[in-house]
């Protein structure tokens, strides 16, 4: 009998074993962390992952010796794991592709403030947190795209005029499920109300050519195969066919204009990618190090350039070919904003039966 | 007397103990459902929550029907018949779980789109303008279609096993009776192999209804995305675990519908050495057919999609780094081995406690494990996370003890991932092991103990030999579904830890498949190679 006892207590001990093993290989790196804490690493949660980002910290470890730690993922279930492991987190740095996100973790009290005059003279205010928590990175404006066959520029004049009687059946947009959507519609219901928020949702599925289906570049596409006219797409998406690697994206792109809404009213929305130094961050001079690097010029040319995206620090000119789209006004509201009625924009959607 | 009744204990208590953790993350998500419902919650129901549950059921009621008919089908085929490349599909066909059913998806999109090969062949090569409507794959039947694809392997896989040798005898009687082929069909095969029908339609149910990649690329709302909806879009966390909640119980009546289903097993091996069946040969046009039939299922989903992340990886190489793959690669197939053998070993231990407890409350304990296959991953991964913090809470007077610099120890390192992995895919290898157990019944166990050996002992000398399929299968199983997994791994993982599959998803969220194809290629190159190993062994242990 005790043979089998012994058989199964030792099966045990083997996984225990298996556990225990990995938990000092874990030991002993973070007695490493604990020695050269504070100066020599900084732990990053990002939800952007374009390959010229890993140059670019390769290149901060370079500068400044600071290595950078990186975990990967979607933004919500980043700051779902930040949550969770309150003060004892990791995580010194909050990366995300939207100011709704960084707005919310602000909100859940997962970030921290923090002042840098380098960070105030290389962000606009406008672009920044009102209370520091938080700082944009790059923008990117979401815009008409049109067909250059079947529409004119001059047709066109604002997202409000999409829900027009004359778009009807000619509109293509994605889900509700995408954040850039409700980010979208949250800057409406900032500048005029929920009501006539909710109006112009309702008109737009009116005048929806299809369901919604895909992504930004699958509209594109649908205005070729002649689904639909106008698209409501990212600026970066754009960029992305223009330069593909299959010679019909570009095609597709080439048939398109671009066409940046809103310029005699509200101006066009624009979204950020943004960083926050989080509220438990261990090594905090580190991350703050790292913001300051990403949104100098140096770096901001490629950081912004990599997706065809925007530079938030003014005395970088963005891309040839964002230059020869024109400069365009933009939306005059806080960011945050997008953030504060993101739960409010899909209760919209839902309500108006935008899938 | 009391000899036997240790020994059981033993067995017992440790597969107590492995159910126990396994299903404990879980009980975060059971304790949602008494939550009272907030205003988030009723708003969901009065406007989202019928429609996206209906789509659900359409979706997990149709993949369930069209994997039964094709999977069934092309086993039956091959297990009666003899026609030309039998040999090659009898394997091949297995070849389609290698792709992740979302890397699938962006692919058939890909092809079928306007820019694709197919719309631009036609327009440029010969003039026709279709319309686009016709090859819209974006919506519910194409998620059916993506989903029928690439999961009927597991009801072909489990089915094909057991006709050919399980029920040999019993066809062959059919046969000498004189009975035709139909007959055969719908009077011996289909309720005899019921209950691998059952065990690989289940798995494609659980399948279908935790994963969030296809439907939300093509724009069909589901509950998942009902879960998802509440949980990022609203930021409440509680309404989505609410409804976690709630599709755990519809799995829970799934799987007790599964039991019921499976009945009174009474078909077990009559003799340790079990006999193929004898095949009969086809000819003219009826063998044509039936290669024809394998190889258009498996060109459409297997080749064709191969073929096009191959002319992708062709078109986008040089663009992307590729220094880091061979780390990428080493990273996937560590998870991956690690968790499928902890999982065989725990599938092993709680399997053979399963068939030698009595009672009802007894056999139904072990399938409490399986939930965590229903369950989105991501949000398993929550409840994961949580479990961990607390245990390094518990933890953090002995990490302190012995002078870590952190609190956090476990749940940032590669158990916390690991321990997931098995929390999700713990149904996959216990589905094989269970199957593994029912196939060769309690008979020589018996025998063996009335001839006094103990149960470890019979269980390593009698069992273990009888389960090598199993075991093989299980392990090949999970170790596949670990390389594809993406949620978890996303979320889950340590530092500057990128696997295949993470690399494959950077890109392909990003709307760039064509760059995604390169990872997606390993991905499913390693996985062939693992069913290939697997074809391998198992033909040399019929022979």
């Amino acid at each position: 009998m005790k043979k089998y006892l012994f058989l199964v207590i030792a099966l045990t001990a083997l996984i225990l074993a298996a556990c225990g093993g990995q938990a000092k290989e874990e030991k002993t790196e973070s007695e490493t962390a604990t020695e050269t804490n504070e100066s020599k690493e900084v732990n990053l949660y990002t939800a952007r992952h374009y390959d010229v980002d890993d140059e670019l910290y390769a290149k901060f470890e370079e500068e400044t010796g600071i290595k950078v730690n990186v975990i990967k993922g979607e933004a919500d279930e980043l700051l779902e794991r930040i949550k969770r492991e309150g003060d004892a987190t990791e995580a010194d740095l909050f990366l995300t592709a939207d100011a709704g996100r960084l707005y919310r973790a602000k909100a859940d009290d997962l970030l921290q403030p923090v002042s840098s005059d380098l960070l105030d003279e290389q962000v606009p205010a406008n672009f920044q947190d009102t209370d520091q928590m938080w700082y944009g990175l790059t923008k990117r404006a979401r815009v008409i795209l049109y067909d250059k066959e079947t529409v004119q520029p001059d047709e066109l004049s604002t997202y409000e005029a999409l829900t027009e009687e004359k778009w009807n059946g000619r509109v293509l947009i994605r889900s509700s499920e995408n954040v850039y959507n409700q980010s979208l519609l949250a800057s409406f219901i900032e500048i005029d109300g929920e009501e006539q928020a909710k109006e112009w949702a309702a008109g737009m599925v009116n005048n929806f050519a299809r369901d919604p289906e895909g992504g930004d570049r699958d509209q594109a596409k649908a205005i070729a195969a002649g689904i639909g006219d106008v698209a409501i797409m990212n600026t970066y998406y754009f960029g992305q066919m223009l330069n593909s690697e299959d010679p019909e994206e570009v095609k597709v792109a080439e048939g398109l204009g671009i066409f940046f809404p809103n310029q005699d009213t509200t101006g066009t929305h624009v979204n950020v990618s943004g960083a926050g130094v989080v509220k438990a961050s261990k090594n905090k001079d580190n991350a703050i190090k790292l913001l300051e690097f990403l949104s100098a010029p140096e770096a901001q040319e490629t950081f912004a350039s990599a997706n065809y995206e925007y530079p938030v620090n003014e005395n970088v000119e963005p891309s040839e070919l964002l230059q020869s789209w024109g400069e365009f006004k933009e939306q005059d509201i806080p960011l945050s904003t997008l953030g504060e009625h993101n739960a409010k924009s899909i209760l919209i959607f839902n309500e108006v039966g935008w899938k | 007397m009391q000899h036997r009744f240790t020994n059981i204990n033993a067995w017992t208590v440790s597969a107590v103990i492995i159910i126990f953790l396994l299903f404990l993350p879980n009980l975060t998500i059971v304790t949602g459902l008494f939550t009272p419902s907030n205003e988030n919650w009723e708003h969901m129901k009065e406007f989202v929550l019928w429609g996206f549950m209906k789509n659900s059921l359409i979706l997990t009621a149709a993949s369930a029907f069209f994997t039964i008919l094709i999977g069934l089908s092309l086993a039956w085929l091959i297990a009666q018949y003899d026609f030309p490349m039998r040999h090659f599909l009898k394997w091949a066909l297995i070849l389609p779980l290698s792709i992740p059913p979302f890397i699938g998806a962006y692919t058939y999109h890909g092809m079928l789109s306007y820019t694709g090969v197919i719309q631009t062949t036609l327009r440029e090569n010969f003039g026709m303008a279709i319309n686009p409507a016709y090859f819209d794959i974006m919506n519910l039947p194409g998620a059916v279609f993506i989903y029928t694809m690439f999961l009927f392997p597991y009801v072909y896989s489990i089915a094909q096993v057991y006709l050919s040798r399980q029920s040999a005898s019993l066809i062959e009687s059919t046969r000498i009776l004189g009975k035709g082929p139909w007959k055969t069909f719908f009077q011996v095969v289909l309720p005899i192999s019921r209950i691998s029908i059952i065990a690989g339609a289940s798995l494609v149910v659980l399948e279908v209804l935790n994963d969030y990649g296809v439907v939300k690329y093509y724009g069909v709302q589901t509950f998942t995305t009902a879960i998802f909806q509440s949980w990022f879009g609203l930021g409440d966390i509680e309404s989505a675990i609410k409804l976690a909640a709630s599709l755990m119980g519809f799995v829970i009546l799934i799987l007790m519908i599964e039991k019921i289903l499976r009945g009174r097993r009474q078909y077990s091996y009559s003799s340790t050495k079990v006999r193929p069946l004898p095949l009969i040969p086809l000819s003219g046009w009826k063998a044509a057919a039936a290669t024809g039939y394998g190889f258009v299922i498996l060109s459409l989903a297997f080749v064709i999609p191969v073929a096009q992340l191959i002319d992708w990886t062709v078109l986008t190489y040089g663009t992307i780094p590729m220094g880091e793959f061979m780390n990428y690669v080493k990273n996937s197939v560590f998870v991956a081995g690690l968790s499928a053998t902890l999982i065989i070993v725990f599938a092993l231990i709680v399997g053979n406690f399963a068939r030698m407890v009595r009672g009802r409350l007894g056999k139904l304990l072990p399938r409490l494990t399986v939930l965590g296959y229903s369950i989105p991953g991501a949000v398993i991964a929550v409840a994961v996370v949580t479990a961990f913090i607390g245990l390094d809470r518990f933890l953090t007077p002995f990490y302190v003890w012995a002078g870590f610099s952190t609190t956090l120890v476990l749940s940032v390192s590669i158990v916390l991932l690991v321990t997931a992995y098995i929390i999700r895919f713990f149904a996959i290898g216990y589905n094989s092991i269970e199957t593994g157990y029912d196939k060769i019944g309690t008979d020589f166990r018996d025998a063996s103990r009335t001839l006094g050996l103990g149960v470890t002992k019979t269980f390593f000398k009698v069992d273990m030999p009888m389960m090598k399929g199993a075991i093989i299968s299980g392990f090949i199983l999970v170790f596949i579904d670990v390389l594809k997994e993406i949620p978890l791994t996303l979320i889950l993982r340590p530092f500057n830890f990128d696997t295949l599959s993470t690399k494959a998803f950077q890109y392909a969220s990003d709307e760039k498949i064509m760059e995604a194809s390169q990872a997606s290629l390993l991905i499913i190159g390693i996985s062939a190679l693992a069913i290939v190993f697997f074809y391998k062994f198992l033909e040399r242990e019929l022979d």
